[in-house]
């Protein structure tokens, strides 16, 4: 007997599933669109252009670029050998790749080019204590240059004496020189830091920001490799980090994981469904596994453009709760000895139907949370849930007409035996009050124990050499670039290069405290238009005052010559910030500048080596229009914000879940339903206590889900279609599933993903726990 | 990019060199024994007079003045003409004495930790930490003996052609020659070895 629907059904959804492979086809026809940078998993700050456009600027190198220390392995060279050699090798190399936009191991300093603009701007770049010690005592300045001319050690610079009677020019190159120990080495031409008697060359490069080349990573991590063995063939070291090593690690491992996570629970859930149910056509069970993972993914790249790694290992869990949906009808053939496919699923319909909406209710929470990576796995499982639910209603009764299942009957009888203990321990009203009285006791201390704690760190598992070279290079140059900086605004340049110089003061008193390495800002290189203009004005009243000028003058330089300076230097034209960042000195700079932004002009200061970031917000206060931009701090504060927002969820989830129960099922229904997750939710928290893991928002996450399967394992005992032992039996199948696929998630070595994976296994298990507590419904 | 500070840098740690190579003894004559005779440097006082000539001026800048190089604690040069200035260098850097009599760092400048090791080894009379910047050449006898130090790298090349140390049994000049035209002249006279301190050098090295 072949109704209509059961025809027109599997048209349907093959139609349906036809459309969707289409869609990811397409998608795919640039590559994979998989994504493996963090980034993108974190918020966006709010929505200010300038801001963005600022963390950006600072993002840039954080992800783009590649940094390499290269030293022969003994420190010493042979004489008269150059000691850059390896890093010219290594740098070779990098070219001959391809992979780098950008490859720099020899900085070509055109001398002339650095003079000419140290000459025409040694007046704007001159530091603020000299300008003011020129304006309040040019005699005492006059004194310290004569000094300086008559030291050896001294009194040369790059500018020639006669170019710069007044010293500027060595001032001025003295304050743009960086922090840090990396030095320029004239031999080599070469930047060089020392340590422990070893010579690191600095070799820097910056990947192609090619959008598509999903596999660069990959290839500059090989790339890296082969580079190693080639320079300790060549008996010299390399220490190398950057972002795209990062990505490489964390895209390789997410691979990896996800794949053995993926045929770890398939290999599962096959001897499980081979196991109860003896016939190789239930095999049929994973189509729906294979349409929600493709449903998930083509609806996660068709909102988010990419799907991220980290989404693939968590959505790589979700075979395991999909399955559950052709489980709950097969596994009804233990209790009706004449299952006919759509019969069966006429019966299961109902409880599949209101247990996918209890999921959905729990994954579609994480989607209201700000946080990308919760967002994705949320329209991703979500997704993936609905085209596994078509698939088992529409497509796989079709498939499987006129076949029976032949039910492997010992699992009825362990199924039979368990529900006939429960009833005699629930016939014992004082054992039963005497056990849930420890139970409380054992819960309320495991929870006491249970920590709280967030961290971006726990998002990534970065393998230990990788960052041993990080931390090496990061002591070794001194430069450890900090993801906080302030972000100034003004409505004209010298009033933003003022509020920079009241910053840059308060972050010189921290620099002598130990709190900071170093820090840019555009003050350092750049005066003020005003403050150039006063001060060119009092060095021409000056050019008439030849008594101030006298500790020169008694050198043996004649008065007419520092005159003649002092005119020349009057008459320079004003340098802009603009024209400031021109020149071949200004590298360090040039990002920090953002120009003009709706109306107002901004810039940044960009800090080293911090160690006392509480210091920052104070600082920030020093100068009207500057904010601490510290996206670290921020993510702390949402993580937490995130987490009561998470409780919030989960109590609206319960009240969605009521309402959907008490439309169905009625009142009596709802709270002997609602208890099972809530208590399979208590006990996870106290076991996450006990086990000395902390609660964090995907283990909060994970809880949620657990509601949803909590409720969903309640719903089949309540409903009891075909007996409570068969529908034990689903259960314990489903759960079986479940449990292999997030307790795989448990072994990641994310802990974020760990994490996750462990709340949702213990929830699963304490949910099999008590679903076989739930009552039928009275018959009237 | 601290390459601007470099020229001084060099001229500094020529000083240096050339005051190191005061006590040379007239016998074998190339960089290794010229080494050798640097590890057993005694103390040497004598006068110099420092000239810096300048394409612009008709007259050389000059200064005179007294030092005091005692080997593994360091150089004091004691300007005195036209200005009275007290310097300092040794493994921490260059100081300068002030009114008080106290010795003030100079300010340092980044990495000065691989500038202060140039000069050490140079005390200690490591040729090859030189020779990975300059061609070394040595000619004339052991009592009329001329080093020229020729750059190696372009860069160098743009701030300075050669320096020329011109000895007999002492070292008695130093030349350096700058790209664009200037140049200075140091002359030693008058050095000798000594002994033993004086109590005001022992004190000037001491604080």
């Amino acid at each position: 007997m072949h109704s209509r629907t059961e025809r027109w059904l599997p048209r349907l959804f093959k139609l349906g599933l036809l459309l969707v492979l289409l869609a990811g086809a397409w998608q795919c026809r640039h590559g994979w669109p998989v994504s493996a940078n963090l980034m993108e998993l974190v918020p966006q700050s709010a929505n200010d252009a300038t801001r963005q456009l600022a963390e950006d600027r600072i993002q840039e190198p954080l992800s783009r670029q590649l940094i390499a220390l290269v030293a022969t392995q003994d420190g010493a060279t042979p004489k008269g050998a150059d000691p850059a050699q390896p890093a010219r090798l290594l740098a070779q190399r990098w070219t001959d790749s391809g992979l780098f936009s950008v490859v720099q191991v020899e900085l070509n300093v055109d001398l002339a080019a650095v003079r000419e603009q140290l000459l025409a701007g040694r007046l704007a770049m001159l530091p603020l204590a000299d300008r003011r010690l020129l304006d309040s005592d040019p005699a005492a300045y006059a004194q310290r240059r004569a000094r300086e001319l008559s030291d050896p050690f001294s009194s040369s610079g790059l500018v020639p004496a006669d170019q710069d009677w007044l010293g500027l020019t060595r001032r001025a190159e003295q304050s743009l020189r960086p922090g840090g120990s990396v030095q320029y080495d004239m031999g080599s031409g070469t930047l060089q830091a020392q340590q422990a008697g070893r010579r690191w060359v600095l070799v820097r490069a910056e990947t192609r920001g090619d959008a598509f080349d999903a596999d660069a990573p990959q290839r500059i991590a090989a790339q890296i490799d082969q580079d190693r063995a080639a320079l300790q063939a060549d008996g010299a070291q390399m220490l190398v980090a950057g972002g795209a090593l990062y990505a490489a690690a964390g895209k390789a491992q997410a691979v990896a994981e996800g794949s053995w996570i993926g045929s770890g629970a398939t290999i599962g859930i096959v001897l499980v469904l081979l196991l109860a149910l003896r016939r190789w056509r239930v095999l049929l069970a994973f189509v729906p596994v294979a349409v929600g993972l493709v449903t998930g993914a083509v609806a996660c790249v068709a909102v988010f453009g990419s799907i991220h790694v980290l989404t693939l290992v968590i959505g790589a869990s979700l075979i395991g709760v999909a399955v559950d949906f052709p489980m709950h009808w097969l596994g009804k053939s233990f209790g009706m000895p004449d299952w006919q496919a759509w019969p069966a699923l006429r019966r299961v319909l109902p409880g599949l139907t209101i247990s996918l909406a209890a999921s959905l209710v729990g994954y579609v929470a994480l989607a209201f949370t700000p946080f990308p990576a919760l967002t994705q796995t949320a329209v991703f499982s979500a997704a993936g849930l609905l085209g596994a639910y078509a698939c088992t209603v529409c497509q796989l009764p079709a498939w499987m007409r006129g076949w029976q299942p032949r039910p492997w009957l010992p699992l009825l009888h362990v199924a039979q035996a368990a529900l006939k203990m429960r009833e005699r321990l629930g016939n014992r009203r004082g054992v039963l009050w005497a056990g849930v009285v420890v139970m409380a006791a054992v819960t309320v201390g495991g929870i006491a124990r249970l920590g709280i704690q967030d961290d971006l760190r726990q998002w990534l598992s970065l393998p230990a050499p990788l960052m041993q070279q990080a931390r090496q290079i990061g002591e070794i140059t001194g430069y450890v670039p900090t993801s906080q900086f302030f972000l100034v605004r003004s409505p004209d340049p010298d009033e933003l290069l003022r509020r920079q110089a009241l910053v840059a003061q308060q972050l010189d008193t921290l620099v002598q405290r130990g709190g900071l390495a170093a820090y840019n800002a555009l003050s350092q290189l750049v005066s003020p238009a005003a403050d150039q203009q006063a001060l060119a004005r009092r060095l021409a009243e000056l050019a008439g005052e030849p008594q101030a000028w006298k500790p020169m003058t008694d050198l043996g330089i004649p008065f007419e010559a520092v005159a003649a300076e002092l005119r020349s230097l009057a008459a320079l034209p004003v340098v802009t910030i603009d024209g400031a960042l021109q020149g071949p000195q200004a590298e360090r700079w040039r990002t920090l500048w953002l120009g003009q932004h709706g109306g107002e002009y901004a810039g940044m200061i960009s800090l080293l080596g911090l160690s006392d970031p509480v210091a920052l917000q104070a600082i920030a206060q020093s100068a009207p229009g500057v904010t601490l931009v510290d996206r670290s701090g921020e993510l702390n504060r949402m993580f937490a914000a995130t987490r009561i927002e998470a409780a919030e969820l989960k109590l609206l989830s319960y009240v969605a879940a009521a309402v959907l129960l008490l439309l169905t099922l009625g009142r009596a229904a709802t709270w002997r339903i609602l208890a099972v997750p809530l208590a399979a939710t208590v006990c996870s928290l106290a076991a996450l206590g006990y086990l000395g893991q902390p609660l964090t928002l995907f283990s909060l996450f994970g809880l949620l889900l657990v509601s949803a399967i909590g409720v969903d394992y309640a719903i089949f005992m309540y409903e009891r279609v075909a007996g409570a032992a068969a529908s034990l039996v689903g259960i314990l199948l489903g759960a079986v599933t479940t449990l292999l696929s997030f307790g795989l998630l448990a072994l990641s070595h994310t802990p974020a993903i760990a994490n996750f994976g462990l709340a949702v296994a213990l929830g699963v298990a304490f949910s099999l726990l008590w679903a076989p507590w739930v009552g039928p419904p009275r018959r009237a | 990019m601290s390459c601007l500070n470099v020229f001084s840098r060099f001229n500094r740690f020529l000083c240096l060199l050339a005051l190191t190579l005061l006590p040379l003894t007239a016998s074998a004559f190339d960089l290794n024994d010229l080494q050798q005779q640097l590890r057993a440097t005694p103390i040497v006082r004598g006068q110099f007079i420092q000239q810096k000539f300048l394409r612009s001026l008709p007259q050389a800048l000059t200064s005179r003045g007294d030092f005091t190089l005692a080997a593994g604690k360091g150089l004091l040069w004691l300007l005195r003409t036209p200005i009275a200035q007290d310097l300092r260098i040794n493994a921490d850097g260059i100081s300068r004495r002030d009114e008080s009599g106290a010795w003030q760092a100079l300010p340092q400048h980044t990495g000065a930790g691989r500038e202060n090791q140039l000069f050490l080894s140079v005390l200690a009379g490591d040729t090859r930490g030189l020779q990975e910047n300059f061609d070394l050449t040595l000619t004339g006898e052991a009592n009329a003996w001329q080093l020229t130090l020729t750059p190696r790298s372009a860069l160098l090349k743009q701030i300075f052609t050669a320096i020329q140390i011109d000895g007999g049994a002492l070292v008695d000049r130093i030349e350096l020659r700058e790209t664009q035209g200037d140049r200075s002249v140091l002359q030693m006279t008058g050095a000798v070895a000594a002994d033993a301190l004086t109590p005001e050098e022992q004190r000037a090295f001491a604080d």
